[in-house]
């Protein structure tokens, strides 16, 4: 069977076709709109160019009138006196003839309107009667065809007064139509009587005046537009060209190449800017390599006591450890103060260490050393070194952790220490009650949160607990020989690697603290894979009407792995 | 005889105070307080072991490190104030086996030194293939071919480690805890500094190590010797 596909009806075809070209000039309106947004040049440019436009054909327009209204003016002040002498001469023809019969009075008429066509400048000259004063005198015109240009209203004006009358009128040509005026007055026949004489003038040759007028005019204007543009496009150039480099320029300096300077030409404003954005660039770096000066010698100094205080703190060590290996030998006191010497040099010790990295976190000297681990296992570690002295003080710890790895870039002493810090730190407070130890991934980034059901804290403590030295009840004394830094220094840690470190406390109900690092270096963490707020604990009164009920738990309570 | 320590610090109160403890260990101290005469020292003490002081007036520790390996293999541990900075592993570069961080113990002191001067005393026989190289256990002496390859003690031990267990991957924890003698937590530095100085003596083309080969992610491994 023969192929016999039904065309589509040509509407559709038709509105397809439509959409398509809707849709192509909605893109090029787009492109348009973007160019319009994002340069400066073709603003200006266009705007220049459309002011230019309106001002020019305003100016046209307004001149082209005014040389009309006057060339117009002119020609029909000639044509009208034209006309007046013209009546006068026929009238004085009629006056002086001698026409005894209505037929010479015809033939007299044919020749004066003869003689008034050929040597007056009107189109056409017209003799007609007053209507209803019988048909025996016929219309009389020089050209025929401009029988029509004379108007009822015009031969009734005309009848009415004894002035010349006038009035503008269209003259159809082969081609189209020119202007032209008509003009009338009465006349007297012999034996006829009253009759109507009109003078039918061209303007022609004003229109063609005119004409040429407005061509010059617009071809003028075009090219004054055109020169506008081109103009402006130069002249924005020139002005941008500096504005585009110093853009550039700032942007570089932005990146860090401080020695960016721009290039100055001249003595004009454009010269101004350029030399005022190199004396604040200058100014920048020289702020800069103060800072980067000051910071160094801080770095310095930190790293200078670090090895005065450490070369007689070995010395006093050793021989506090010296001393105190034979304390067997000493009687109760020496003993006594042996240990306590010993003890206490240990704390000094761990002071010593977290003073200095902490003025190393303030010198910005703290250098990460990342390399892609598997942080599963390190928190595995850390809970494995704290677990004992957790049990010691009857607090079981409870792993919450992902069954595959979770590979993150990371500085594994630092998030170490981050985790014993917080472990350790449940440890002290939890009163010896559980401690939950709870760990998740997201696609971007790692949470851990140790959890405490200890003495917990308030909100406003857990805001302060990063805060250096900072106890929450001064009376307490630190069992675990805490520096009042460790919370402070994994802080930073943790803002080191990109990521953050935040405490939740409820009095009598515990302790939380997440820390959330990214995957990968420089990944940005959008969304933490655990909730910092315990669910079951929340103090929020609207989510304890949450339908799910208070133990539900939360939709990102849960592993993702992108790997 | 006991074994003989060179002291090269130059706070004398310290100085002293490693001297008594190394004595109660029964070790031999000998102290220089500059690097200007430590090597003088050296030369005329022939110590077992240097503890060596990085920051030190006239000569730098590191140097004092450097002109010390260039004439012997003697184990040298430096002391260090500063043990995160770069000093550490220039000093170990320099040919240094292993550090200690100020302020230590003397136990960890005496732990460390006693690893570094441990000597395989039972008689070995052992002859180890590795890469293309041969490693005499017993008469402590490395071969490719005809040519005798000279390494530190430290280096020796860390090549008999990888070459005994051709079939395992040494991890940096596990090489810091057989051959530094660390049992907790070390710095793994320490480990990549001396794997790169062993390849640059014992690798024919160190940018392609076919004698110690690097496992990604994981650690180190001998590499098989050549099939005949």
């Amino acid at each position: 069977m023969a192929d016999r596909r039904v065309p589509p009806p040509w509407q559709d075809r038709l509105r397809r076709r439509a959409l398509l070209a809707w849709r192509r000039t909605r893109v090029r309106l787009r492109v348009l709109a973007r160019a319009w947004q994002r340069s400066l040049r073709v603003r200006v440019s266009v705007t220049t160019v459309a002011v230019g436009l309106v001002a020019l054909l305003t100016l046209g327009a307004a001149l082209s009138g005014q040389v009309r209204d006057s060339l117009y003016d002119a020609r029909v002040d000639e044509v009208l006196t034209d006309a007046a002498v013209r009546a006068e001469q026929a009238q004085s023809a009629f006056d002086n003839s001698n026409a005894a019969r209505s037929q010479d009075v015809v033939v007299l008429g044919y020749d004066v309107l003869n003689s008034l066509a050929t040597t007056a400048g009107a189109a056409s000259v017209l003799l007609l009667r007053p209507p209803g004063q019988g048909t025996q005198f016929p219309e009389l015109a020089s050209d025929n065809n401009q029988r029509a240009l004379i108007t009822a209203e015009l031969r009734e004006a005309v009848r009415g007064g004894d002035r010349q009358m006038w009035q503008a009128v269209a003259i159809k040509t082969g081609d189209g139509e020119v202007p032209g005026i008509a003009a009338g007055t009465m006349v007297t026949l012999p034996l006829v009587g009253a009759s109507e004489l009109y003078f039918v003038y061209s303007l022609s040759e004003e229109q063609a005046t005119l004409d040429l007028l407005q061509r010059v005019l617009l071809v003028g204007a075009l090219a004054l537009v055109l020169l506008l543009l081109v103009m402006t496009w130069y002249l924005t150039k020139q002005v941008l060209t500096p504005v585009q480099q110093a853009a550039n320029t700032a942007g570089r300096l932005a990146d860090g190449l401080l020695d960016e300077r721009m290039t100055v030409r001249g003595v004009d404003e454009l010269a101004v800017l350029a030399r005022s954005f190199n004396e604040m660039a200058q100014s920048i770096q020289d702020q800069i390599e103060r800072l980067a000066h000051l910071s160094q010698m801080q770095q310095r100094f930190v790293s200078d006591v670090s090895h005065e205080l450490r070369t007689p703190l070995t010395t006093i060590r050793m021989a506090s450890e010296v001393l105190n290996a034979s304390r067997d030998d000493f009687g109760p006191i020496e003993a006594r103060s042996a240990e306590l010497l010993a003890t206490q040099l240990d704390r000094f010790e761990s002071l010593l260490a977290d003073l200095l990295e902490i003025s190393r976190f303030d010198a910005g000297a703290a250098t990460l050393e990342v390399e892609e681990t598997n942080m599963v296992v390190a928190v595995e570690r850390v809970i494995d070194i704290v677990e004992p002295l957790a049990e010691q003080r009857g607090s079981p710890v409870a792993r919450t952790l992902p069954e595959v790895p979770v590979r993150v870039d990371m500085d594994t002493r630092r998030v170490e220490r981050v985790l014993r810090n917080l472990l350790v730190n449940a440890v002290e407070h939890g009163e010896g009650k559980p401690i939950e130890v709870t760990m998740a991934a997201n696609a971007r980034a790692v949470s851990v949160v140790v959890r405490d059901h200890g003495i917990g804290m308030t909100p406003a403590a857990a805001a302060r607990v990063f805060d250096r030295f900072w106890r929450a009840d001064p009376a307490r004394t630190r069992t675990l020989g805490g520096t009042g830094l460790g919370l402070a220094i994994s802080l930073e840690d943790a803002h080191l690697h990109g990521g953050t470190l935040e405490a939740w406390g409820s009095p009598g109900e515990g302790a939380a603290f997440r820390l959330t690092l990214p995957l990968r270096a420089g990944l940005e963490v959008r969304e933490h894979p655990l909730p910092l707020v315990p669910p079951r604990e929340q103090s929020d009164p609207v989510e304890e009407r949450d339908p799910a009920g208070p133990h539900a738990l939360p939709d990102d309570f849960m592993v993702e792995v992108s790997e | 005889m006991s074994p003989r320590v060179l002291v090269v610090d130059d706070d004398a109160a310290l100085s002293e105070m490693i001297g008594i403890v190394l004595q109660s260990e029964n070790l031999e101290p000998v102290f220089s307080y500059d690097g200007t005469s430590a090597l003088e020292v050296f030369r005329s003490s022939q110590p077992d072991l240097v503890l060596l002081d990085l920051m030190l007036p006239g000569i730098d520790g590191i140097e004092v490190c450097g002109q010390i390996r260039a004439e012997s293999g003697v184990p040298i541990i430096m002391l260090t104030a500063k043990s995160d900075t770069t000093d550490v592993v220039s000093g170990l570069e320099a040919g240094a086996d292993d550090y200690i961080a100020k302020p230590f113990k003397p136990k960890e002191l005496v732990a460390r030194i006693r690893a570094r001067l441990r000597r395989h005393e039972e008689p070995e026989t052992e002859r180890l293939l590795i890469g293309d190289l041969v490693v005499d256990v017993a008469g402590h002496r490395v071969t490719r071919g005809e040519e005798v390859i000279n390494l530190t003690p430290l280096e020796f031990d860390l090549m008999v480690a990888l070459a005994r267990k051709p079939w395992q991957v040494f991890s940096r924890e596990v090489l810091l805890e057989q051959v530094w003698g660390y049992r907790h937590q070390a710095d793994t530095r320490l480990v990549n500094v001396h794997v790169q100085r062993l390849r640059a003596k014992v690798e024919q083309d160190p940018e392609n190590p076919e004698v110690v080969v690097t496992v990604r992610g994981v650690g180190y491994r001998a590499g098989a010797p050549p099939t005949r």
